[in-house]
């Protein structure tokens, strides 16, 4: 498996950078993603953080080295991240829970999954076309589905997340299966908001992800102005021609069995997911009858 | 959600080499059988359970939890196990001891001394029916809490908080004993992350800190549940909540009602404990029992004819469910 890969986040005019991003791989697969934590809410930052980390986690943990229901690993790796914030929330007794969007992309083989929910979206181009993007979970996407609703409206407005007390609504695709060539962009509405899709396909198709990325960046702070938006995006190129040399191409093929590659780094809270697996349940039972024994035996 | 709560172990289910033999009680975490051990000892099972997570129905032994819900279903085995740890840590003759615990059904078990008798809030709502000017003795209050103390500032040494003291929570056995119960939310504070709250708060004995975001618990928050309690043995009703108090607080006005009945000082230990301001209250057990313990000159101060019109003045106003109630009241009295 090939691809090359780049990413890069902004902070732009805001006072904190609340957009997370980093994929890792093992040898035949790749796992991408991207979140934006929401502001109006607490700690938006953590939020997508503790996405990040738990898609990425579980992604380690399935991936040996592919995947095996890439559909259903994605939607529970999903709803994993939301209970996780939710977990966090309670745990630290906040009246309100931190939120975030997720945008999370899957490449095996020739086939390529996503899920996402919210606004961060993904795009996929092919011979200078968008072939698909997905659609928003926000009122002003859905507008024109559901002529019911209050016309509106402002792009922020979404009707679902991650970290919020509602189930989250979330959509999964695929398997697309790609060519060569083409590239997957993950990014914030940073992004999207200030640039339209027309320019992100044309800088997309016309150089390598290495520098169109970049610029798209560059672009979209500059019209964003001095009140712009986090903007972050991450885009790859599926099985680079062998002509083209990139730095951060990054083949997998010489890589052994059960290596795993991440740029998501652990860290922040102490977040073994699932950790109290029947090992853990037997340990505890023992040191609290071990205790049990300890406290009988001083009282006598 | 299912709303049908899960099905009890029926009768002469053995788990764990105890045989049940009813159903005790039940609560938001699970069940509570009276069962036997093989020497024919009476025990307190309580079973991992939680009505919200998981499903039993009659006649079965495992419980259902939706795969969705495993997350949550192990975060609370989690405070399960806590509870566990904490009681396991403590043999003290005012705090319930954890005999044995084990897994079993594809849940935990946690085995307690069989206590017999009745809770504390039990006892009050029987004293407060009675009408009587006082619903328990003074006496009877301060060698209460000092038993519930002595237990407590064991609890403390441990570095851990009950944070979930209420007259619920504790236990008068029928030979005269108070047991502290139910430390399911129990946390070891002092441990890595001192600004963790548990959510979960009982209004009127959560202290205000329970109530915010990031601030600091210790064991003036238990305290402050404590005064709660003596509070709630001298009226009968527990008190205002906390968020309550912090926008009007009433309680010194409460409290004047007791004036000539309970001493002036236990009075003022109640309202040193329930102080909003936690560095305001006994900043220790110790602290707290050294001054309920002195028992010397007890003053009572009557309320003054002034006082009295002022207080009744107040529930005419501000009470309006009591207005007419206190209008004839007044009325006849004028009279």
């Amino acid at each position: 498996m090939k691809f090359s890969v780049f990413q890069v986040s902004r902070k732009g005019g805001r006072d904190k950078n609340e957009d997370r991003m980093g994929y890792c791989y093992t040898r035949e697969s790749g796992l991408f993603v991207l979140a934006d934590g929401m502001g109006g809410h607490p700690e938006g930052e953590v939020a997508s953080q503790l996405a990040l980390q738990i898609v990425s986690a579980l992604y380690q943990k399935e991936a040996r080295p592919i995947v095996k229901d890439a559909p259903a690993f994605l939607s529970g790796a999903l709803m994993a991240a939301h209970h996780q914030i939710i977990r966090y929330a309670s745990e630290k007794g906040m009246l309100d829970t931190p939120r975030t969007t997720l945008v999370a992309a899957l490449v095996q083989g020739a086939s390529a999954f996503w899920v996402h929910c919210g606004d961060s979206r993904l795009y996929l181009v092919r011979d200078g076309e968008l072939l698909t993007r997905t659609r928003d979970h926000s009122y002003s996407e859905h507008q024109g589905t559901n002529p019911g609703s209050p016309v509106a409206l402002n792009r922020n407005i979404l009707f679902t997340c991650l970290g919020s007390p509602s189930k989250p609504m979330f959509d999964v695709t695929g398997p697309v299966t790609l060519q060569q060539g083409d590239k997957i962009m993950l990014c914030s509405d940073g992004l999207w908001g200030t640039l339209d899709d027309s320019e992100i396909v044309r800088q997309l198709s016309q150089q390598p992800v290495s520098e169109a990325v970049p610029e798209l960046v560059e672009r979209a702070l500059r019209s964003g102005g001095v009140r712009s938006d986090n903007v972050t995006v991450i885009a790859l190129e599926w099985e680079t021609p062998d002509s083209f040399e990139s730095t951060r191409g990054i083949s997998t093929d010489s890589i052994h069995d059960g290596v795993f590659a991440s740029t998501i780094q652990a860290g922040l809270l102490d977040l073994a997911v699932d950790d109290l697996d029947d090992a853990a349940i037997e340990r505890s039972i023992a040191e609290i009858n071990e205790a049990i024994r300890r406290s009988v035996a001083r009282k006598a | 959600m299912s709303k049908v709560k899960p099905a009890p172990l029926p009768p002469d289910t053995v788990i764990g080499g105890y045989r049940v033999v009813r159903k005790v009680s039940a609560g938001g975490f699970g069940l509570v059988y009276l069962a036997v051990d093989n020497e024919g000892q009476q025990v307190a099972v309580k079973e991992y359970l939680p009505s919200s997570l998981a499903t039993r129905g009659p006649g079965e032994l495992l419980p259902q939890v939706q795969p969705e819900k495993l997350s949550l279903y192990r975060l609370g085995l989690k405070s399960f196990f806590e509870e566990g740890r904490a009681l396991a840590q403590i043999s003290h003759p005012s705090v319930v001891s954890v005999l044995n615990f084990f897994r079993e059904n594809e849940t935990v078990y946690m085995v307690m001394n069989f206590l017999e008798g009745a809770t504390l809030q039990d006892f009050i709502i029987a004293a407060r029916e009675l009408k009587k000017q006082k619903v328990f003795r003074e006496s009877t209050i301060r060698s209460l809490f000092d038993e519930i103390l002595r237990g407590l500032r064991i609890v403390h040494q441990h570095k851990m908080l009950h944070l979930d003291i209420k007259p619920a929570n504790v236990f008068i056995t029928d030979d005269n004993k108070a047991v502290m119960i139910d430390f399911g939310a129990a946390r070891e504070v002092l441990s890595k992350e001192g600004n963790f709250i548990r959510p979960m708060y009982t209004p009127g004995f959560a202290a205000p800190e329970m109530y915010r975001r990031d601030s600091s618990m210790g064991p003036w928050t238990d305290i402050y549940a404590i005064g709660a309690c003596i509070y709630a043995c001298m009226q009968g009703y527990p008190p205002n909540d906390a968020p309550q108090r912090l926008d009007k607080d009433r309680l010194g006005l409460a409290l004047s009602r007791l004036r000539g009945v309970y001493s002036d000082n236990l009075i003022e230990v109640v309202e040193w404990c329930m102080s909003l301001d936690p560095l305001s209250r006994p900043q220790s057990v110790f602290a707290l029992q050294k001054e309920l313990s002195r028992e010397n000159e007890r003053r009572y101060t009557k309320l003054s004819v002034g006082e009295k019109v002022r207080l009744q003045f107040d529930s005419l106003v501000t009470d309006t469910k009591k207005n007419l109630r206190n209008v004839t009241v007044f009325g006849a009295r004028t009279k």
